[in-house]
């Protein structure tokens, strides 16, 4: 089977560790992508950007001098950055609560535990295929829409304006 | 109802930026990821790296086993075991520097200190698990159930106000 529409790709992995780096080259390469670059740390992803475009991002979290956190603050924020809308997938070893929560606040578009299956990367690409999201762009964020699905009976905090459009709002 | 309403936020809907491939792409790129063709090749590929990996992952323990007593180190160490060990066919080394992981994530987030003694206890196990021949997993499993139920229990005490 061909690649379709992977074949034409390019593809940016920023990870420190080799091995892992090798590993998700290959799996990007099961399903047809043939263009990637790599990077060690985030400093050196944001210049491959500058220098190449890149389709879909993996990332890793924990890097020095520039962690994946920053690295995607960078792509979603900054004013010459080549695409703040780059699907960004964060693939990490840190995989508590918080870690989360700050994967998501930064703008990535996918987080994926390790360790990695091939099963649980496709899933994450093909949701991002499948299922793109709207962006949204206020004084606090920018990144992917950090709501997954709609709550009936949701009781939380209310933030935004779309959620006011049948109330007595003043 | 009466809400203070929020700040106005813009919302930019997929088809207002650029997407990574357009619907036609995308439909044949679902096909590929859903191949059995595909998942063959991942698999090999997988398996291709197990090698390098398990012999990546004993550097790894070797610098654990040298850094126990510097807990940032051990701290970042743990953290790449676990990212990959089970992927390497670790399965118990994994799991145990999971526990870890979880253990130390804990008393950074309650902000107590580390016991060393469970912390070098996981890192005799991690570097036992790691070093053992498959017929030693069962041992390795046993070791892991008892550090999880002895970090629970250290957990909850640190927990106590």
């Amino acid at each position: 089977m061909s690649g379709a529409g992977f074949e034409s790709l390019k593809a940016l992995i920023v990870e420190d560790n080799a091995h892992m780096r090798s590993l998700l080259r290959a799996l990007l390469n099961s399903i047809g992508i043939k263009e990637i670059a790599e990077a060690a740390h985030g400093q050196a992803a944001i210049d491959s950007l500058r220098e190449r475009k890149s389709d879909l991002v993996l990332s890793d979290m924990a890097m020095k001098p520039m962690d994946g956190l920053e690295f995607t603050r960078h792509v979603r924020n900054h004013e010459h950055s080549p695409n703040p809308f780059v699907p960004i997938i964060m693939i990490t070893g840190h995989t508590e609560k918080h870690r989360v929560e700050q994967a998501r606040d930064a703008g990535v578009t996918e987080f994926l535990a390790k360790p990695i299956t091939a099963h649980n990367l496709f899933a994450r690409i093909a949701e991002i295929v499948e299922r793109p999201r709207a962006f949204v762009r206020c004084d606090s964020y920018f990144g992917p829409d950090r709501r997954r699905r709609m709550i009936d009976d949701y009781a939380g905090p209310w933030r935004r304006k779309e959620d006011f459009q049948d109330m007595d709002v003043r | 109802m009466t809400k203070q309403a929020p700040a106005e936020a813009q919302f930019i809907e997929p088809d207002a930026y650029p997407q990574m491939m357009s619907q036609q792409a995308a439909a044949g790129a679902m096909k590929v990821l859903r191949s059995a063709q595909t998942a063959l090749k991942a698999q090999v590929a997988i398996e291709a790296h197990v090698p390098p990996m398990r012999a990546a992952i004993l550097q790894y323990v070797e610098e654990l086993e040298e850094a126990s007593s510097d807990m940032r180190s051990v701290f970042e160490k743990v953290h790449e075991i676990r990212g990959f060990a089970e992927t390497a066919g670790l399965v118990t080394t994994g799991r145990i520097a999971d526990i870890l992981c979880r253990y130390m994530d804990d008393m950074y987030r309650i902000g107590k200190p580390m016991d060393t003694m469970i912390v070098k206890l996981h890192v005799s196990a991690i570097a036992r698990a790691a070093r053992a021949e498959d017929d030693d997993v069962k041992m390795g499993e046993v070791v892991a159930a008892e550090l999880a139920a002895l970090v629970a229990r250290r957990l909850t005490d640190a927990e106590r106000p």
